[in-house]
Order: C-alpha cells, then structure tokens, then sequence
C-alpha cells in the first residue's frame, strides 16, 4: 500500500526546495497537524514529569484513596482523583507517557533496525537471499505476537527491559515488507546502477543511495510499529504480564482500576482516553507522514 | 452509516433473550468459582473450591459440626484409638455411592491406601501424610494406622479426607474420576467441563447422618475469575452468591441495598515469609536477623487493615490463626514503627536500605501498599505478581527472598495444619530451623493436650523472636447473595451449598 | 496453478516446521521441565527418574522429533496443572475461539466493504471522511479497554447482555464486536483503496461508456475485482485474531483457546502454552495459505502462472 518512492519529490527539488514544500503540505494536513501537536506535547509532558507532576506517583496515602476528580464533584487537590492506594492520578498518568512513549520508540526503533536491515537486504540481492528474508517474515507473522510475548514474559519476568526487547523482537516484519518493496524499486532507478558501474562499495551503495530513498516508508511503519507497540504493551501490563506495579503504566492503571470497574469506572476510563489520545495522534502523524510524502495525485 | 442502526437491530433481540434467570424459580443456585479447578478429585488440588466440592459430593468418615466444635460420625458411626498410633473406626452399613456401589471397608482401606501412595501424586500431602496405612478388619470396621501419634487425626478426617468408592475408583482411575466423579454426599456431580462448569443435583437418596439432605435441586458452578465480572453477573441476576469479594466492592454493593451481604471471619491468614535460611543466596540480606525485624515494624498492618481490608479482618502476631488449637498470641509484637526500622537496617548494615524481589499471588493492592511502606524505610521491593500455582512452585524449587502469601488451614482447626506445612523443613519452610521443626514436631505427635500445647508455644515464641515471618492479619470473607437465599456462613470459610436454601 | 501451489505449500510447511521447532524451544526456556512435573517435595532421585522416565534426558534435537511425531498424531502430552491430554482440552476449547473469531471476522466484513466502497464511491465526501474517522479512530482504541467499557454499559448500566460467558448466544455479541472492530480499519482501507484504482481503469470506464448502471458497475465489476486482495488481508487478520482473542476471552471470561492460553501461561502449564502456540500459528499458515490459492483461482494472471 504504501510504496512511496521520493523521485518525484527529487525532481520537484528542482522547482522548490523539498523542506519547503513538504512544510507546505504539512501544514495544509490538519491530519499530520493534530497528530504532531498531540504527540510533541505527550512528549513535551513525559520529560518534564518531574516538574509537572503535583505530586510523587508512588507516594500512597491510604486514608486518601479512590477520591474522585474534579469533574465527578471531587477536590482541587487531586485533580484527577487518587486510585486504590490514595496515588495522585494525575501524577501516575503523567508519569505513565514516559512508559508509553519509551516502550513506543525503543521497541519500535529495534523492530525497524532488524526489519529495515532485512527488508533493504531482501530488496537490494532478489533472489535467495530475499527468499530467506520472506521466509523469516513468514514465520514471524505465523507466530502469534500477543501469545508470545505473554509467554516470554512469564518465563522471564515483567520488566521494562524485558517488555521492550520482546517487542522489539516481534514487530519488525512490516519494516521488513514495506522497506523490502521500496527498495526493490530504488534498485531499479539508474542512479543505483550508475553507482554500481563507478566501483562503490555495497555497504556504501545502501547506505548513501538505498536508505534515504526508502526513508519515507520507514518513518511510516516506525509510526505505525510506535502505536503497535505501545498498545501491546498495554495489553501486556492489562493482563498482569507486562511492566510490574508500581511502575505507573496506563495499562496497567487501567488493569488497576479495573477492580472497581463498575462502581468508579473513570479509574479506567482516565488511562484508557489518555492511551487512546495518543494512539490516534500517533495514528494520524503517520498516516499524514505518508500522505505528505507520496507523490502528487495519490489518495 | 449501518454502524447506528446494528444496536437498534440488536438490542430488542438481547431484551428477549436475557430476562429469565434461573434461581429459585427453578431451584437452581448459581454459584461462581474464581479459580479453574484443576482436578474435580479433592486429593488432586489444593483449591478451597476443592474443598466446597469435597464436602458436597463426598464424605468424610467423621464430621466436625460448624457449630458446637464437636466431632460426629459421618461414613464411621464411632471411633476409638487402640493405642497411640492405631484407631479404629465402625463403619456405617447401608451407604451407597452416587453409581450404587455400597459402602464398607474396602472402600476406606482402598482410599486412604491409594492416596497416601507417593507414586500415586496426590497434591494435598499436609492432608494425609500422617497416615501409614489403613487396614480391614472385617466388612464395617477398619483400622488406621498413623506414622506416629497424631492427635490431629480426628480433625483431618472430619475435613479433608474423603472416601471414593473403590471398585469404581479401580476401573477408571484418577483420570476418569476427573470427569465422572463418584461419592456418598449430599449432591452428585452429574456434569463436568474440566475447570469450566460442574453441574450438581441433589442425592435424594443421601443418608443424611451428619449432614443434612440438601434443599435445592440443582447447583450450577461456572468458572467466573474476575470479581468484576462475578459482580456483574450477580447484577443482572446471572449468579445468586459470591464470596471472597473484595472490600470495597462489597461496601458499594452494600449501598445499593439490593443485596444481603455478610462479613464472615476466616481461618485464612496472611503473612510474609522472609528467606531467613538464604535459600536465595547466603547474601541475602533476610537471613540477617535485625533486617527481618526492621520489615516487621515497617508494615503498618492497622494502616491496612483499617484502610483496606475492614470488615472483622484482625491484626496476627503469630504464625497461625487465633482460633486454632495452639495457636499461642502470648509472643514478641512487632508495633508500626518506621524510625525504629530504619535504625534497625543501619545496625544491620544497610544504611541506604537495599533492593529485593517480593512475591506475590493475589491482593495486589495490599502488596503494593505493603511495598510501598517498605519504600518508606529504604527498602526497595520489586512486586512480582505470579499465579498460585505458579509461585508455590517457584518457593519449593527456588525459594523467594520475600513472599506475601496466605494459608486458610483447610479450614483444620489446629495449629499443625499451618506451622507444620510451613515450619518442618518442607518445600515451602524459609526458616530452616531444626529447634523449631523438632518442637513442632513434638507438638504434632504428643497426644496430651498440655504437652502439646507447651511445644506449639514455645516453636511459635521461637518463630516471632527470630522474626521468621510478618504475621499480617487474618482474612474475613465477604458474602454477597440476592435477598431471596437463606445462607449463613460459617467461620471455617467453608460453603456447605447442600445447607444453601431459598426464604 | 499446480506449480504454484506446491510451491506455495512447501513454503507453509516449511513455514510450520520452523514454527514447531520454536514452540518447542520455549519449554527449555523455561528451566528444567522435570521438576515441574516431579511436584513439590520431590527428592532428588524422583526428579532424576522423572527425567529420565519423560526422556529429557536426551539430544535436544531427538526430543523435538519425537515432539513433532506425537504432534502430527494429535498428541501434545499431558497438561501439567489440570492432568488431561493438552489436545482434548484444546479441542473442548477451540470452538468458542473459532465462533468468536468467525463471528469478529464476518462483523468485521459486513462492516468495512460497504463502508469501503462508499468511501471510495463517493471520495472526499463526507461519506468518504466519515469511513477514515471509523477507521482511523478504530485503530486506536485498545480492545480490552473498549471491552471493559462496552460491558460497563451493555451489561451493567442497560442490563442487555450478559457480562461474561456464552450460556446464551447473547454472551457473543460484545465479543464479536470487540473483536471484530480490531479488522475492520485495515480492511476498509484497503477495500476503498482497490475501488478506487479499479474505477479509474479502462475498462470501469467503458463499462460506464456503454451506459451500464452504477450499481451493476459498481458491484459487479468493480468490486469483485477490488476484492480480491481483502480476501488475502482478511485471512491473514482471521489468523491473528485466533492469536488476539486471548485479551478478549479474558476480559470476557471466555472459556476458549486464548483464555486457556493465558490461564497457562500464566500457571507454567507448558505442554498447554506449547500446543496452543503451534496451533494459533497453524491456524495462520493454513489461512494464508487458503488465500493464496483462492487468490490465484480468482486473479487470471496468477492462474496462468
């Protein structure tokens, strides 16, 4: 679907500078636009957590627990209400984006050095070695992600680190597809060849004229994987199998809450439109991304 | 755009569907287990609803009446020790199983036989370890032969010891037992979906000795393992009874006030075993007797207990339940005093205080609450929340440098239903102490209440002085039924569903 | 044709195999399976038994054969926790599974194609941006969240269905929704994505020439040609709702595969977490490889092939 190529953009460089004009289509996607404003401010929120936050999310105040936020007639003081250990709710949930965002890049970024490296591989050489790399695509795919995280997990216990290699292991195959596309048709374009011809080194030719003609697609799926990744990852801590408590996750508060799910259901409902907010900015970035990026006259 | 009108389709559909509730229209009571059973045979799980099931479904040669402590014959008639290791019981004639098999000797010798047999793997060993063997000595009257005195026995086989029919037991085997199980009790299992759903109907033909006849026709237990949904289900009418709910919902249900709901003590206690032998590494800062007293007096057990817990739950200072036999309250108290731990890690030699993983299985909340006050106090406490099953096997094989646990005593009324599962060098014995295994040991063998009761005080001073455990508190369980079911809990948290009736 | 689809199937098994082989490796992660079986206070003499009674004792590679032998047969061994065969657990369970994610899948197509084609129908419309919203908005909410939240006012607040399991075929609905929302945005997409390439091609346009009505054109034509890679998509989303449906089991309580395969996991019933991951990526490789052949039959280049 998304086998953007940016030789057109290279040829409009001739009329316009590419920034510009790519700035210039940015900013008419009120798509791209919404999404960017919403993620660069969730990343704005989660490194300066310590100086945002009204209080420490760990600190428990057992005479002070499940207040209600403000909108539901509760007090100024916790905002956002306290969660079953009298935890300030506002802080727990600023403090949850950096999971979220953490677990997002880090496993999206070696989802997308494994799949890239494989899929520029299996797109540059054809033939047997692309026939490896379908085949590897083809069994991760076959290996269901949700199981085999959860089994990993178990065996070596929830932990950031655990929970971000573990994705990371398992959401590179569409890195691996798309990136295997685009460069399959970056290895037709004459520049390839006129490199090849003058004696470049193969690392060379797909570092300097193979990745940035494919880094259109990449920066698309690498959005795409982000969202995958932070969404598993709460589905992970949801079913008592991913970061451990008291780590703040908004799976995991939303795991928490869930106790009490029909008697104060905004424990849930707080974390869920949080991670929800940001998963369609992330969504909608992407999208925009590509959208941006494609050449003319593409839907 | 067809997105608004599906609901408009469906919902008048559900409306017609849902609405007829079974209950006590139809004499069915629906009941809602938490945990998937692994094995209907009650020798083949460690499950409280195990338990439920047991009692239900089969019988023990004796019965402990709930309310005046007393024990009565039940499959036995009466009972007499020969000496200090043989007792000898007469059958009751007449019984027959749920197939039609008739009860005598054969079946007992048979049962105990097979389940004290190692190569047989039945799970519940606290249960029947004691027993040597169990010999006929004619058609009604059989002998029990116990590995050394153990005056516990009347107890155990009051509770957990049932009786299987042996002819059939022999033909199907353990395995056909698991779907298709037989026993003399008050219901018969007539359907059963592995860890999924039983199906019990009355035994009308049921001898009713001890336990009465059961009062309604049918009970229907589902596997249901999220409170919530449990609570939802008990909403819409979809259950009659839940217990075990947890505190706060059980107050918001309580405030509806479309729901009786009942706070019940148990014989459930919680605890936190500490790796005081090292079992985790000789390193490890729990074998360090000062650091177990710092944990000890970091735990704000009243803090919780008022908090989280409420209900008639109590503050423990002893390694078992008050209402055990033997269970001594007179030992060293760890009060909530925080500047005192502290203190008492920079003596130990942990100034800054130290990371450590801590296990555990269920109330998530509490655990975390607990490891936040050892926050408090520099002790950095890594939760690793794990299934039951799951972390008894990590304790046995592994240990765990600290474990948040609980232990309901099968419901045994006697203090080596708990020290001695926990304090004899067993799987799960932290401690490693051979003074307090040995006095144990003589608690659990002397036949004088006195002597008995001497040893057991001085293991469990033992215990709290050397600050094997934080005894934390012991449970109570809250009841939640619909205002149409006539059930009163018993202490021992055990649910005789065939006393469960309708107003 | 023939060719192709040996072709294809050598891959799949190949495939299969591969995916056996680390299904397999997970049980020697875990540490030493003998003393789970051996149980608690076992000596050390009965977990060397034990070990050597279960052959674990032998080649890594010997094991695996015999593994794989015993697992074409139907035979994955005995749970650890519940003392059953795996396989007749897994079958006791496996219809809920599949009727929850058939169910998901056919929500999931009634909703995304006609939502497709009147997207691409009627592109930069508001029709058109109301199916993206639908879409984009359906890829970001968590399922058990909107599973928790769709029983909070189905079940509790209007009391129209039950909260948990399928006593009645009223406990699937909020399922199959759940589910199937999941594969409704890429489906749609990629539905109005094909209607739109294909309407703008030659011979969409004769076909307009000669004065056949929109309707004919549009789904007689048009449409049975965009289809044909959804049918590709959407058995390769069926493969991964199997492996999804363990959130939504459990949120439901469920009493299937998924919900099964996390009890498991959860206890260290490996034989159970085993057999249920080979199964769940079984499930995938024969979807997919059922679409392949079906998108052969149905593309004529490929047919020729």
């Amino acid at each position: 679907m998304t086998q953007t190529i940016s030789s057109p953009a290279l040829r409009d460089a001739a009329v316009d500078s590419p920034f510009r004009l790519l700035m210039r289509k940015a900013w008419k996607h009120r798509g791209f636009m919404a999404g960017f404003l919403v993620v660069s401010t969730v990343a704005l929120i989660a490194l300066l957590a310590p100086l945002l936050a009204p209080y420490d999310p760990y600190k428990q105040d057992l005479l002070a627990r499940m207040a209600r936020p403000v909108f539901l007639g509760g007090e100024w003081k916790h905002i956002l209400g306290t969660d079953a250990l009298g935890r300030d709710y506002l802080s727990r949930l600023i403090y949850g984006a950096r999971v979220s965002l953490m677990i997002g890049l880090v496993a999206a970024a070696i989802s997308a050095v494994i799949g890239t490296t494989l899929g520029v591989l299996g797109g540059y050489f054809g033939g047997k070695v692309d026939a490896v790399v379908m085949f590897l695509v083809s069994v991760r795919l076959a290996l269901p992600a949700t199981l085999v995280a959860l089994a990993v997990v178990a065996l070596f216990g929830g932990s950031l680190t655990v929970v971000i290699t573990v994705l990371g292991l398992l959401l590179w195959d569409r890195f691996a597809v798309v990136l295997r596309s685009a460069t399959m048709q970056v290895r037709q374009a004459d520049y390839i060849a006129a490199a090849e011809v003058l004696g470049a080194s193969l690392p060379r030719i797909l570092w300097k004229d193979v990745l940035p003609n494919v880094m259109n697609a990449l920066i698309v799926i690498m959005t795409l994987e982000m969202a995958h990744a932070i969404i598993l990852e709460a589905a992970l801590s949801f079913l008592g199998l991913g970061v451990q408590p008291p780590t703040p996750s908004w799976g995991l508060m939303i795991s928490e809450g869930k106790e009490m799910l029909l008697f104060e259901s905004w424990l849930i409902t707080i974390p869920g439109i949080a991670l929800f907010v940001l998963l369609l900015a992330i969504n909608l970035l992407g999208d925009g991304i590509r959208d941006i990026t494609a050449p003319e006259g593409r839907n | 755009m067809k997105l608004w009108k599906l609901p408009a389709v469906l919902l008048p559909l559900c409306l017609l569907s849902t609405g007829a509730h079974a209950g006590k229209a139809d004499d069915t009571l629906n009941i809602a287990f938490s945990k998937e059973l692994e094995h209907v045979d009650p020798y083949y799980n460690t499950a409280r609803e195990g338990v439920l099931l047991g009692m239900s479904v089969w019988d023990g040669l004796l019965y402990r009446d709930p309310q005046s402590g007393k024990y009565v014959g039940n499959l036995a008639t009466d009972w007499k020790w020969l000496n200090d290791t043989t007792l000898e019981l007469n059958l009751r004639k007449g019984v027959k199983f749920h197939n039609g098999e008739a009860f005598d000797a054969d079946d007992v010798v048979f049962t105990l036989n097979y389940v004290v047999d190692p190569a047989n793997g039945t799970k519940s060993q606290p249960n029947t370890g004691w027993i040597a063997s169990a010999e006929k000595v004619d058609q009604f009257t059989v002998r029990i032969h116990t590995k050394g005195p153990f005056p516990a026995a009347l107890e155990y086989l009051a509770g957990p010891v049932i009786i299987h029919p042996n002819e059939y037991y022999a033909k199907v085997g353990q395995q056909g037992v698991a779907t298709k199980p037989v026993g003399t009790g008050p219901y018969m299992i007539t359907s059963v979906e592995p860890g999924k759903h039983f199906v019990l109907k009355r035994n009308p033909d049921y001898f009713a000795a001890a336990k009465p006849k059961a009062k309604i026709e049918t009970v229907d237990i589902r596997t249901v393992p999220d409170t919530n949904t449990q609570m939802a289900e008990l909403f819409n009418g979809d259950i009659d009874l839940a217990w075990g709910v947890p505190p706060d919902q059980a107050g918001k249900m309580k405030s509806m006030g479309k729901f009786q709901i009942i706070n019940a003590p148990t014989m459930r206690v919680g605890y936190i075993s500490l790796d005081a032998a090292g079992r985790t590494g000789e390193k490890n800062p729990m074998t360090n007797l000062k650091v177990r007293q710092a944990v000890n007096h970091a735990i704000n057990r009243k803090g919780i207990l008022e908090a989280l817990m409420k209900g008639s739950s109590e503050e423990i200072n002893s390694a078992c339940a008050p209402v055990q036999f033997g269970c001594e309250q007179k030992v060293t108290s760890y009060a909530y005093d925080p500047a005192k731990a502290k203190a008492l890690l920079a003596e130990a030699g942990y100034p800054k205080g130290f990371e450590i993983e801590f296990y555990a299985y269920r109330d998530k909340p509490l655990a975390e609450a607990m490891i936040g006050m050892l926050a408090e106090v520099g002790i950095t406490a890594k939760l690793n929340y794990m299934q039951y099953a799951a972390l008894r096997e990590k304790r046995i094989k592994d240990g765990t440098p600290m474990a948040f646990m609980t232990w309901g005593s099968n419901s045994v009324a006697d203090v080596s239903a708990i020290t001695s599962a926990f304090f004899k060098m067993g799987g799960e014995d932290d401690a490693r102490d051979k003074d307090v295994a040995a006095l144990l040991d003589k608690g659990d063998t002397s036949v004088e209440d006195a002597t008995r009761k001497e040893a057991y005080s001085k293991a469990l001073s033992e215990i709290a002085d050397k600050a094997y455990w934080v005894p934390l508190w012991t449970y109570s369980s809250n009841y939640v039924m619909g205002t149409d079911l006539d059930f009163a809990p018993t202490p021992d948290e055990l649910i005789r569903f065939y006393a469960i009736g309708w107003k | 044709m023939f060719k192709y689809i040996m072709m294809k199937l050598g891959m799949a098994a190949l495939v299969a195999l591969t995916v056996s082989f680390i299904s397999f490796l997970l049980l020697f992660m875990a540490g030493d399976p003998a003393i789970s079986i051996a149980g608690e206070s076992a000596t050390h003499e009965v977990i060397e038994k034990v070990r050597h009674e279960y052959g674990f004792d032998r080649p890594l590679l010997v094991q695996y054969v015999e593994w794989c032998g015993k697992a074409l047969t139907g035979d994955f061994g005995v749970s650890y926790y519940f003392k059953a065969p795996v396989s007749q657990m897994i079958a006791e369970r496996l219809p809920v599974t599949m009727t929850v994610g058939g169910l998901g899948m056919g929500f999931a197509l009634l909703l995304a194609i006609p939502m497709g084609v009147l997207a691409a129908a009627f592109p930069n419309t508001i029709i058109d941006r109301t199916a993206l919203t639908v879409a984009v908005v359906g890829q970001a909410i968590p399922s058990f969240w909107f599973g928790l939240i769709l029983i909070v006012i189905f079940s509790v607040q209007l009391g129209l269905v039950p909260a948990s399991g399928t006593r009645t075929w009223t406990g699937y609905i909020l399922p199959t929704i759940v589910l199937g929302y999941y594969a409704t945005p890429a489906i749609m997409r990629l539905t109005r994505a094909g209607m739109l390439e294909v309407l703008s091609a030659d011979y969409i346009r004769t076909a307009r020439a000669k004065g056949l009505g929109w309707r004919v054109v549009m789904f007689k034509h048009a449409l049975r040609n965009a289809i044909i890679p959804v049918v590709s998509l959407a058995a390769v989303q069926l493969g991964f709702m199997f492996g999804g449906s363990v959130v939504v089991e459990t949120i439901f309580a469920l009493h299937g595969a998924g919900f099964l395969a996390w009890e498991s996991i959860s206890r260290n019933d490996l034989p159970t977490m085993q057999a249920l991951i080979l199964i769940f990526s079984m499930f995938y490789i024969v979807f997919t490889f059922l679409a392949d052949i079906l998108n052969a039959w149905l593309d004529p280049r490929l047919r020729a092939a």
